[in-house]
């Protein structure tokens, strides 16, 4: 009987088997010990690890903050708009099935089959991500889609918050106020390096123009970020952690009087029309506050446009045109403020001791520069001269020749200090983007101009607002407005406050003083009751007839610029600037006006029509009292 | 036939079925469940709404077929392969060139080709193929067993493959090749100082081998020296990989609650990453229990070979035993960053038709070994 563990021959191998065996449990014993050391001495190490590549921290975006006129009404506010996407890694892979389902997209949304083609073969990033086909698809085309995911793989809608534009109706009509309200655009890629560090996402889109723009950080709020598990592809799979809640940004509240605006700017239409020009501005403040009520400068913009994505071409014709829609021209763009400027004038010579209130002086229909060769002479304006003439007389039949001598008088550094001292060559702060500086005449100025000191002549004309002298409608009007309110320059607010989402008051910002006035109180006083007199014994025309509750004050300007016609004659930017005190000299007025027209060359002044008209129109007059003929183009 | 002799083989049989190693089934039967419960979780993707079942069944089809041809090679005399031998040795040489001419393209290689709509890798069978090859050729040596021309014959017979597996490209075969042919001259009784000396030689030849790779094998070589290195690109997998065993710790996340598998950060999980769903979804227990199985699995197929009848199945269980311990260490080893990125399967647990049917036709061929160490006495 054999035996089951003999062997026939015992086999010399058998040695080798028992070395095999030993490294067999060496290996073992080897793989043993490092995955007891991967898991259980390192495994928390690794578990951490593991967690930090799944993970991912997703900011939460927080609700732009909406925007509201003076009376709460909405100008800003957050529509939703539905946006058609691709996953590029979920579309059919078999071309057949991958056109159906695209047609059916392109069907749905609206955007043409090519377009989606187009975007899907020109998108170089990673195939899971979510790669806009089509902007603004409708919100039934948005369901649809939605109800037939099942069978559109790879095809799915977004919902965004858009911003929208809207007048004093509520209709989304942007044009109204775009200088002031402005309007969010994308984030570019130049922008998004410094940008990164304060929270915008490479797809956000951040505040362009106006209070959008200067409000940026209220407005925006503060995004808030949550814990997402993801898988290896990189999509989420669920949240895990809030990290922080977004804070929602800050309504605000504009000063400006929404339907006040409307009014200013159809009068101001009217009249740039009239005259067959362009450009424009006017601007309504209170003088007791700086509040801005009204704020025009034409031609406008459509910021609608830009909130949805503006095309290469509106963007190219924006930019092509001369007279310039992107730019407020009531800060960014700076003019010679002409007669207007006698108000400083005016107030510096009474100051400074160059002219008594009562002293009289003889004008000249050509005034001789003092130390100019003989036969040099600056003319008045009607060419004649008006006899002697004390300073408020003088002020109100804007007698040139008067004003040569007292800006000679008071020497071009008490001139120009006086300008500055008034708000004139320094921004007035107001938070609007893009506001302009201006030029006040002073020494450095001629020297900027490689010339030891200014000429007289320079110096005669800037006191008649001309030559050094170049400002902003804004700066103008906020210079009267501290004569009007007793002598204090206002610092002009464009944002009243913040408000609750249905845009009651719930904070207001404070007024600012920028500086009082060095000036006597008399002397202010005598500079008012000049304002009044140019209306009611001036040259400022039938205005004095509209019936108004209160004593209107202002004054007219005449600036030439630019180079002579065939005729030899400048073409000029006319003004007007007025302001409503309860009676002649009071320092009570709430509302002060500006217009401004840009190379309006009629035979009136055009700026004082267009703001009678608007005083007909904003008091309700029955009363029309506009001269068409005077401002009609030749 | 008389009625003695007929009553003599039914004995004779009835023994030899008594010998058969059951030991040796309980483990492949364990490892088999393992390995199917595993590659059920692997698949199991609730996010992605796969329930992992239709690979699941796939297996289970597979492993049916690999049982099957597991009891035709257990009742079979493994001397009868002795006669197929050259026409075997023929036939893997054929299918080699075949799968290099007509496979379809798996990760950029040419492992596989299609018959009926299953893809069949030829480089598996090969592996068992050349055992028995490799098996003949040295029990023919005889006495001559210690002369280095028996190296230098095995060598030459598996040269040929192990170049056609290489060009596939697919060089964790060809390295499996090569540890069966050393495992196999080694427990066979080839000379000692000759293997001595080729090993010397291999490892100063090393440095050219690693310089004939393909970058991306070159690059994933070198993953496991530093992972740190590229952890986005050529390492991501073993980085990956790396977290989710660390991530496993003492008991594991849970049969399909991984996080790293679940997720898809594993993107070759049910292949030869299987095991790193072992490590993160059972812990270290899990492995453990799995290491032990192949422990005790390495141990029957030793034993077999040493308990063997002759020269011929002790050579074929040399050759199994290598192949597993080599595939065994180098898988697990690449997944816990000791050792480089091969892509080398880690036996019974890869997901893998052709790997299981191969593996079962083997260890059937090893109970035929053992069924047949009694030697009936005239």
């Amino acid at each position: 009987m054999a035996d089951l563990d003999a062997k026939a021959t015992p086999l010399p191998s058998r040695a080798r088997f028992v070395a095999a065996s030993v490294a067999a449990v060496l290996v073992f014993g080897v793989l043993g010990g490092r995955l007891f050391q991967l898991q259980v001495v390192d495994g928390a190490r690794y578990a951490a690890r593991a967690e930090a590549a799944r993970t991912v921290e997703v900011p939460i975006r927080a609700p732009r903050g909406l925007l509201f006129d003076r009376e709460g009404r909405p100008l800003a506010v957050n529509t939703p708009s539905w946006t058609l996407y691709a996953r590029p890694a979920d579309l059919p892979t078999i071309e057949s099935t991958r056109s159906a389902v695209l047609a059916r997209a392109a069907q749905l949304s609206g955007v043409p089959v090519s377009v989606l083609r187009q975007r899907l073969a020109a998108f170089s990033g990673s195939p899971f991500d979510l790669l806009p086909l089509g902007h603004d698809i409708s919100r039934d085309a948005a369901l649809l889609i939605g109800e037939e995911q099942e069978q559109l793989p790879g095809i799915t809608v977004g919902a965004e918050a858009t911003r929208q534009y809207l007048d004093e109706t509520g209709a989304p009509n942007g044009e109204l106020l775009s200088h002031l309200v402005g309007y969010t655009g994308p984030v570019s890629r130049g922008e998004l390096a410094d940008l990164t560090a304060l929270g915008y996402l490479r797809d956000d889109s951040i505040g362009r123009d106006g209070v959008e723009s200067s409000f940026e950080a209220a407005l925006r709020g503060t995004y808030g970020s949550e814990l997402l598990e993801r898988d290896a592809a990189g999509r989420p799979v669920k949240v895990l952690q809030r990290l922080s809640d977004p804070v929602p940004g800050k309504n605000l509240m504009l000063t400006v009087d929404a339907r006040m605006q409307r009014i200013a700017t159809e009068t101001l239409e009217w009249g740039l029309k009239a005259a067959g020009v362009a450009q424009g501005v006017t601007i309504i403040m209170n003088p007791q506050t700086g509040e801005i009520l009204a704020m025009v400068s034409l031609p406008t913009y459509d910021n609608n446009k830009f909130a949805a994505g503006i095309s290469t071409t509106d963007f190219a014709a924006y930019l092509a045109d001369p007279t310039k829609p992107l730019r407020n021209h009531a800060i960014a763009d700076i003019y010679p403020p002409g007669s207007t400027f006698k108000l400083v004038t005016g107030l510096a010579a009474l100051e400074e001791g160059v002219t008594t209130v009562s002293q009289r002086w003889p004008t000249y229909a050509c005034y001789q520069i003092p130390d100019a060769p003989k036969g040099q002479c600056l003319f008045d304006w009607n060419h004649r001269g008006f006899g002697p003439l004390s300073i408020v007389d003088a002020y109100a039949k804007s007698s040139d020749t008067f004003f040569y001598q007292m800006a000679v008088g008071l020497g071009v550094d008490r001139l120009g200090s006086w300008a500055q001292e008034l708000g004139f060559g320094e921004r007035s702060g107001i938070r609007l983007p893009g506001e302009a500086a201006g030029t006040v005449i002073s020494k450095a100025w001629a020297q900027s101009q490689g010339r030891p000191d200014v000429f007289t002549g320079e110096l005669a004309q800037a006191g008649i607002g001309q030559n050094a002298i170049a400002v902003t409608p804004l700066q103008l009007l906020d210079a009267y407005a501290a004569v009007a309110n007793g002598g204090h320059l206002m610092r002009p607010m464009i944002v009243r406050g913040e408000t609750d989402a249905n845009g009651n008051l719930i904070q207001s910002y404070a007024p600012e003083v920028i500086r009082d006035l060095p000036a006597s109180a008399e002397d202010l006083r005598i500079m008012r009751i000049g304002t009044r007199e140019v209306i009611t014994t001036g040259h400022a025309g039938n205005i004095r007839d509209l019936r108004l509750p209160a004593a209107l004050s202002g004054k007219t300007g005449t600036a030439e610029f630019g180079t002579p016609s065939a005729q030899g004659v400048l073409p000029f930017h006319s003004w007007f600037v007025a302001y409503l005190p309860s009676k002649p000299g009071a320092t009570d007025a709430t509302l002060a006006i500006i217009t401004f027209t840009y190379s309006a060359v009629v035979r009136g002044n055009l700026s004082l029509e267009v703001v009678k008209y608007f005083l007909q129109q904003y008091f309700g007059l029955s009363q029309d009292l506009r001269r068409e003929s005077q401002v009609t183009a030749n | 036939m008389t009625a003695a002799t007929a009553t003599f083989v039914e004995m004779t049989r009835a023994r030899r079925w008594r010998a058969f190693d059951r030991q040796l089934l309980v483990y492949l039967l364990l490892l088999i469940g393992f390995g199917v419960v595993m590659g059920y979780s692997a698949n199991y993707q609730a996010i992605a709404g796969q329930s992992g079942l239709s690979q699941t069944v796939k297996s289970l089809i597979w492993i049916a077929v690999g049982l099957i041809l597991f009891s035709v090679a257990a009742s079979i005399d493994y001397h009868w392969l002795q006669t197929f031998a050259t026409p075997i040795y023929l036939v893997v040489l054929g299918l080699l060139l075949a799968t290099g001419l007509i496979g379809t393209n798996l990760f950029g290689a040419q492992m596989s080709i299609s018959v009926i709509g299953l893809d069949f890798q030829f480089s598996e069978i090969s592996k068992v193929l050349m055992i028995v090859v490799l098996a003949t050729f040295l029990a023919s040596r005889g006495e001559r067993v210690g002369r280095l021309s028996t190296i230098a014959g095995a060598a030459l017979l598996i040269v040929v493959p192990t170049f056609l597996v290489y060009r596939q490209p697919d060089l964790g075969t060809a390295l499996v090749f090569v540890a069966i042919l050393f495992g196999m001259l080694f427990m066979s009784g080839a000379g000692i100082g000759w293997l001595a000396l080729l090993s010397g030689a291999a490892v100063a030849l090393a440095p050219f081998a690693v310089g004939a790779l393909q970058e991306y094998q070159r690059q994933r070589l070198f993953c496991f020296l530093n992972p740190a290195t590229d952890p986005q690109g050529a390492c991501y997998q073993l980085v990956q990989a790396l977290n989710a065993v660390g991530s496993g710790g003492l008991l594991g996340q849970g049969l399909t609650a991984g996080r790293q598998n679940q997720l898809g950060f594993l993107p070759v999980q049910s292949t030869d990453f299987i095991f790193t769903v072992v490590a993160e979804e059972l812990g270290f227990v899990g492995g453990a229990v799995l290491l032990a199985l192949f422990g005790l699995l390495i141990w029957r197929v030793l034993r077999i070979g040493w308990g063997a009848r002759d020269p011929l199945g002790s050579a074929v269980a040399a050759g199994l035993a290598s192949m597993l311990l080599f595939q065994i260490a180098v898988n697990i080893g690449m997944v816990t960053g000791i050792m480089p990125v091969t892509g080398i399967p880690l036996p019974f647990i890869t997901y893998g038709g052709s790997s299981t049917i191969s593996l079962l036709f083997g260890m059937g061929i090893l109970q035929s070994v053992r069924m047949h160490a009694w030697k009936p006495t005239f």
